[in-house]
């Protein structure tokens, strides 16, 4: 399975359950719709850390590396590849 | 009290000069009959009568529709008797507040072929004199919690109410106009009452056959009525059968609430004649603005304003504070903005009758006006166009920004997948109150997430629900089709459990 379906999977299944992976743009707009709001977001964050084994407390996080799937997946090689 | 000193009712007075003049003119269709000016002058003059023999305060009629209801009220009218109109639905324990406060000495059964008369015995000490010049017809409130309040008309502001709606929409003879609403509703002083007055005739829809699609083209079909009020879901349920159009039609009056867009769509087809009115108001002060839709709002998505105010209607918008803020009254908005709707109409009550506030909901405005507190969010343009956001119960707080419920709704109305929506606010241990949505599509392609980018792009981040439940199935509804948030909310509250 590749990361983006992982990813997708996770969301889809933590915020949006009548939906499926498919369902699912990797540009979808995950904060401006609400799907993942203040609160899910840090969950979120926590989860791509311990999923991909990114150091998420010690690089600097902005909430766009988060805006979408395709965010999560450049911020994940970005900070992995540092 | 000898009947020539009575003040004459203008009301009772031009429906008896109808009879007296045309008594072979239609008064009202009931079913497959039609009975005409001098039969229902029969009738009054009966209830009249029988009204004599029951003296002694107020009657209570509770509003099952039939002609000797129709008669009993003209003959209250004529008698000067102070009549309490309540729904036929009421359990009896609010039955009984009811009669109780408004001090009814009598309640009057009235069905197809006798009245029956109960003595309720001498009204308790604490009980009004109701005077007919003041509270000739007592209607009740509407709401879904709590005991109704009783709303008590004058012979004054039923004779302006009635005058503006025959002029508005051309009554009189020869002119036949729908009744959908029951009985009790302010709506029938507009097509019972001041179509009788005017020499119309009135089709009165049983509200047995309300919802019957195949009854309700069959009435159409053979009354041809020149002139419909009623509620939306009227409409919509014409819509949805498929009913054949209505050339007749001239006036299409929607009342008490947002019309759909899918309906306001339907209703050209419906009556290819017709202008079509949105009318807003409600029982305290009667109808006070209304707007004749254009082609854009039968088309477009987006709100209907709420038009002009009628003829000596005074409105004003209370600050974010209300008038119980720091300002009071005057803290009255004067440019755009939104707040909640105050209003002043010719045909307002005069307040509450025995009740703990009576004028409670009412507010002197700095001008010596003494407006409505609607409880409606209002919001005015910049060009002072009006429109309505909601009622102020439906508006809460998300993370500290305002958002109103039905608002939400309406967007979620507007799209096209979507046949019903109902928004609720529910408690939520981390967020303070979270916004459910629950949503009947019309095809399973819609999916959340589609819903969600559709809501970000209409609403503020804070409006935007944190949930959404897509089914198929109906949601639950309350009896003039609204959807009833009370069980939707006990379900909600029921499976997070």
């Amino acid at each position: 399975m590749s990361v983006a379906t992982v990813i997708k999977q996770h969301i889809v299944s933590e915020y949006a359950p009548d939906t499926s992976v498919d369902e699912l743009p990797s540009s979808y707009d995950l904060l401006d719709t609400g799907l993942v709001d203040s609160l899910a977001l840090l969950g979120l964050i926590t989860w791509v850390g311990e999923r991909f084994g990114v150091p998420v407390d010690e690089v600097e996080i902005s909430p766009d590396d988060f805006r979408s799937v395709d965010a999560i997946l450049r911020f994940i090689e970005i900070t992995k590849s540092a | 009290m000898p009947v020539g000193t009575l003040p004459t009712n203008p009301l009772y007075e031009d429906f008896h000069d109808r009879a007296v003049r045309r008594p072979d003119a239609p008064a009202l269709h009931w079913h497959d009959t039609v009975v005409d000016y001098g039969g229902l002058a029969a009738l009054a003059e009966l209830a009249y009568a029988e009204l004599a023999a029951h003296p002694g305060g107020p009657v209570a009629l509770p509003a099952r529709k039939s002609p000797r209801a129709i008669a009993l009220v003209l003959a209250c009218l004529r008698a000067g008797r102070p009549l309490l109109l309540v729904s036929e639905s009421l359990g009896r324990r609010t039955l009984n507040e009811l009669v109780e406060r408004a001090g009814c000495g009598w309640l009057a059964e009235a069905g197809e072929h006798t009245t029956d008369w109960t003595d309720l015995g001498p009204a308790g000490p604490g009980a009004p004199v109701l005077d007919p010049a003041t509270a000739g017809l007592v209607l009740t409130t509407s709401g879904s919690t709590g005991t109704p309040k009783l709303v008590p008309l004058g012979a004054a502001a039923l004779d302006r109410f009635t005058r503006w709606a025959h002029e508005r929409f051309g009554l009189g003879e020869g002119r036949t106009v729908l009744n959908y609403a029951p009985l009790n509703f302010d709506l029938c002083l507009l097509d019972i009452w001041a179509t009788l007055r005017a020499g119309g005739c009135a089709v009165l829809v049983d509200p047995e056959h309300a919802v019957d699609p195949r009854r309700l083209a069959e009435l159409f079909e053979r009354t041809r009525p020149q002139v419909v009020q009623a509620v939306p879901m009227l409409f919509r349920i014409l819509a949805e059968a498929g009913t054949a159009p209505v050339p007749e039609v001239r006036h299409v009056v929607l009342t008490g609430d947002h019309t759909p867009l899918p309906v306001r769509r339907a209703l050209p087809g419906l009556f290819p004649s017709a202008e079509f009115h949105s009318v807003y108001g409600c029982t305290e002060t009667n109808d006070s603005f209304l707007h004749t839709l254009g082609p854009a709002d039968l088309t477009e998505g987006g709100t209907v304003p709420l038009g002009r105010p009628l003829p000596g209607v005074r409105t004003a918008l209370a600050g974010p504070d209300g008038p119980d803020g720091p300002d009071g009254p005057d803290g009255t908005l004067t440019g755009a903005g939104t707040g909640e709707l105050l209003v002043a109409t010719p045909f307002q009550t005069d307040g509450y009758l025995a009740d703990g506030a009576p004028g409670g909901r009412f507010t002197t405005g700095p001008d010596g006006t003494r407006y409505f507190r609607s409880g409606d969010l209002v919001s005015r343009a910049e060009d002072g166009t009006l429109t309505l956001v909601g009622r102020t119960d439906f508006q809460v707080k998300v993370r500290g920004v305002r958002v109103s419920l039905e608002e939400v709704e309406r967007v979620l109305l507007g799209h096209p997948e979507i046949a019903e929506a109902g928004v609720l606010a529910l408690p939520d241990r981390a967020a303070g109150v979270r916004l459910h949505a629950v949503v009947r599509r019309r095809s399973e392609r819609l999916n959340s997430l589609a819903l969600r980018a559709y809501c970000a792009e209409r609403l503020s981040k804070a409006a935007i629900p944190a949930a959404f439940r897509l089914t198929g199935d109906p949601l639950p509804s309350t009896s003039t089709g609204k959807v009833d948030r009370g069980r939707l909310r006990a379900e909600l509250l029921e499976e997070s459990t």
